[in-house]
């Protein structure tokens, strides 16, 4: 029974790490560029929740849209001032672009708001259901149903609209597409501000029960990149596996061995999967 | 000739500098770990540089030769130097461990691989508290002074080995790029099935250059723990501090050439320290700020590092006044 309720704690908070990974995903999909930044988007969308909490008084789960309104603002500035420039620059340049961008981002919300962790209280944090022998917890349930969600509205985008439709005849040959009347300099920026608008919107919803600090994006970062690797660098719909299947792993794990050594797994599946099947696990094209 | 000329006035520059600081102040510390960190960097070159494999995770290796030695010492009294030797035979059988698995990996793929590797030695050096003392650390015990058993009572001595080490790592460097893997590094880099085709084991050249860039910096290790005197699984795993920032300053400074890691490390690590001093005390994370800020600026302006600027003033220099 233990083990089945690791895998229903585990698919539920792997729902949020594969909305909180898409947009890594998403932008290496379209422009080729690794973000190492991609986490420190989490610790603002976090942060915005916290303080539309604290003085707003709004629920962190119905804060998420703001969160994912700044990070896209903020998004939309780095891609058009930054990375633009180095989208063309050999792969070292681009690494350290991004790296440069996560001690910026991480310092200044250091000076901001102090080293204090924050969080915030809320009705329902502390409550589960119970599901005969099972336990769902409530905070968990919420934070996947809106993953969940936003996963719909994304796949409508991107399926549907012309910009979704757009950008995706962008990752797949942006002269092409450029021929064709797209601004691609235009997709890029909305791809880069959505997918780290996406990752925001997962900081909020997380909030109810994970603590914010400046620090936070570090006990992510692994996590997102093992999402991504697992499902195949660029595929949308292998980060939604991914992001499952680790939360699934992890939670798997904490049953064998003891908290320490939880991440040294996902390291390791990590490492496994680059080596040897470094395509992914789902191995969609983009 | 005149190149020898130069190398040889600016090593004599370079070993009486330490004179000129106070040999118990905070200036030679500095200088210590400027030529450290350059010796780290360079190094970090051999694969980083010539082959263009971007490794995020040489504080692994780093890690292993600052606890291999310093464990020998505490638990059989072996002098440190023994335990640099050790530490860089185990520093290369890690560097087999991780490059046999990612040797076919490229750009962002391979970061990321090395990266994880990083995290993996930071976490079991972290759970494995028996040998390791855990998150608390290992101090390095004092022994009475002597060349023999690698303690000194002034900083003054460890800025020479960090000098030495950083001569002897150049030239290997060096060797290696004039070298026939040299040529074989680049043509991998150029382009890798092209060089496959013409008949160059890139498999077996890149874990040539992995396994002897693994081995000196485990070997460097030591040097920092005999320094340091004090660190723990955080500070000699560490992503940003080690693994990054030796990248950082190789890639600062000219990425791929014998100069660069050292322009990097005489740029950024007093400039750190100048940021440290100014601006922590007036809030926290100021100076990790303006380091990121001054990291982008450098890469916007500045992709290939500053050697460029060196090579564009030279060249307007020779061209005004042929010599």
């Amino acid at each position: 029974m233990a083990f089945l309720q690791a895998v229903i704690d585990g698919l539920l908070v792997g729902g949020v790490y594969a909305v909180i990974s898409i947009g890594l995903t998403l932008v290496y999909g379209v422009m080729g560029i690794v973000n190492f930044a991609q986490a420190e988007f989490l610790m603002i969308g976090m942060f915005v929740a916290w303080f539309a909490w604290a003085f707003l008084g709004l629920d962190p789960v119905l804060a998420a849209p703001l969160s994912f309104a700044v990070a896209f603002g903020i998004g939309w500035l780095v891609q058009g001032q930054l990375i633009a420039r180095v989208l063309k620059a050999p792969s070292v340049a681009q690494i350290f672009l991004t790296v440069g961008l996560l001690i910026v981002i991480e310092n200044g919300s250091l000076l901001l708001f102090g080293s204090q962790f924050r969080s915030v209280t809320t009705s329902y944090q502390t409550i589960s259901l119970s599901l005969g022998p099972l336990f769902i917890s409530v905070p968990y349930l919420i934070a996947f149903a809106m993953s969940l969600a936003c996963g719909v509205v994304l796949w409508w985008f991107m399926r549907a609209s012309w910009f979704g439709r757009a950008m995706r005849a962008t990752a797949q040959n942006p002269m092409a597409a450029q021929l064709m009347g797209i601004d691609t300099a235009l997709m890029y920026k909305i791809a880069f501000a959505l997918g780290v608008g996406l990752t925001a919107f997962g900081g909020a919803v997380i909030l109810p029960y994970v603590t914010v600090f400046p620090g936070v994006g570090g006990q992510f970062v692994v996590l997102m990149f093992t999402v991504v690797v697992l499902g195949g660098l660029g595929s949308v719909a292998g980060a939604v596996v991914g992001g499952l299947a680790v939360g699934v792993i992890q939670a798997l794990s904490s049953l064998v061995f003891p908290i320490q050594l939880q991440n040294l797994v996902l390291f390791l599946v990590f490492i496994l999967v680059l080596a040897v099947r470094p395509q992914g696990l789902v191995g969609a094209s983009r | 000739m005149k190149r020898w000329i130069v190398i040889a006035v600016v090593i004599a520059a370079a070993a009486l500098l330490p004179l000129a600081l106070d040999a118990r102040g905070y200036w030679i510390r500095v200088l210590t770990f400027t030529l450290l960190f350059a010796t780290m960097a360079q190094a970090w070159n051999i694969i980083g540089g010539l082959a263009n494999q971007t490794s995020l995770g040489h504080a692994a290796f780093f890690g292993i030769g600052a606890y291999t030695s310093t464990i020998l010492l505490l638990k059989l009294g072996l002098s440190p130097w023994i335990g640099m030797l050790a530490g860089g035979v185990l520093g290369g059988i890690a560097a087999l461990i991780i490059a046999i698995p990612t040797m076919r990996l490229q750009g962002h793929y391979f970061a990321l691989a090395t990266l994880a590797f990083g995290e993996v030695m930071r976490v079991i050096a972290n759970v494995w508290t028996p040998l390791t003392g855990g998150p608390g650390g290992l101090s390095v015990p004092f022994m009475p002074p002597s060349f023999a058993g690698y303690s000194f009572k002034l900083l003054l001595p460890h800025a020479y080995i960090a000098l030495v080490a950083l001569i002897i790592v150049t030239a290997i460097f060096e060797a290696i790029r004039r070298g026939a893997m040299g040529y074989r590094l680049r043509a991998i880099k150029e382009n890798p099935e092209a060089a496959e085709v013409i008949g160059i084991d890139t498999t077996k050249v890149k874990l040539q250059a992995t396994v002897i860039s693994g081995v000196l910096m485990a070997m460097l290790g030591t040097l920092y723990a005999q320094v340091a005197v004090f660190f723990d699984p955080d500070t000699v795993f560490s992503a940003a501090a080690i693994s990054i920032r030796i990248a950082l300053i190789a890639i600062l400074g000219g990425v791929g050439t014998a100069v660069g890691p050292i322009l990097g490390a005489f740029f950024i690590i007093p400039l750190e320290e100048l940021m440290n001093d100014l601006l922590s005390s007036r809030a926290a994370g100021l100076s990790q700020l303006v380091f990121g800020v001054i990291l982008i600026a450098v890469i916007l302006w500045q992709p290939r590092g500053f050697i460029t600027v060196f090579d564009s003033l030279r060249a307007r220099l020779s061209g005004r006044a042929p010599s």
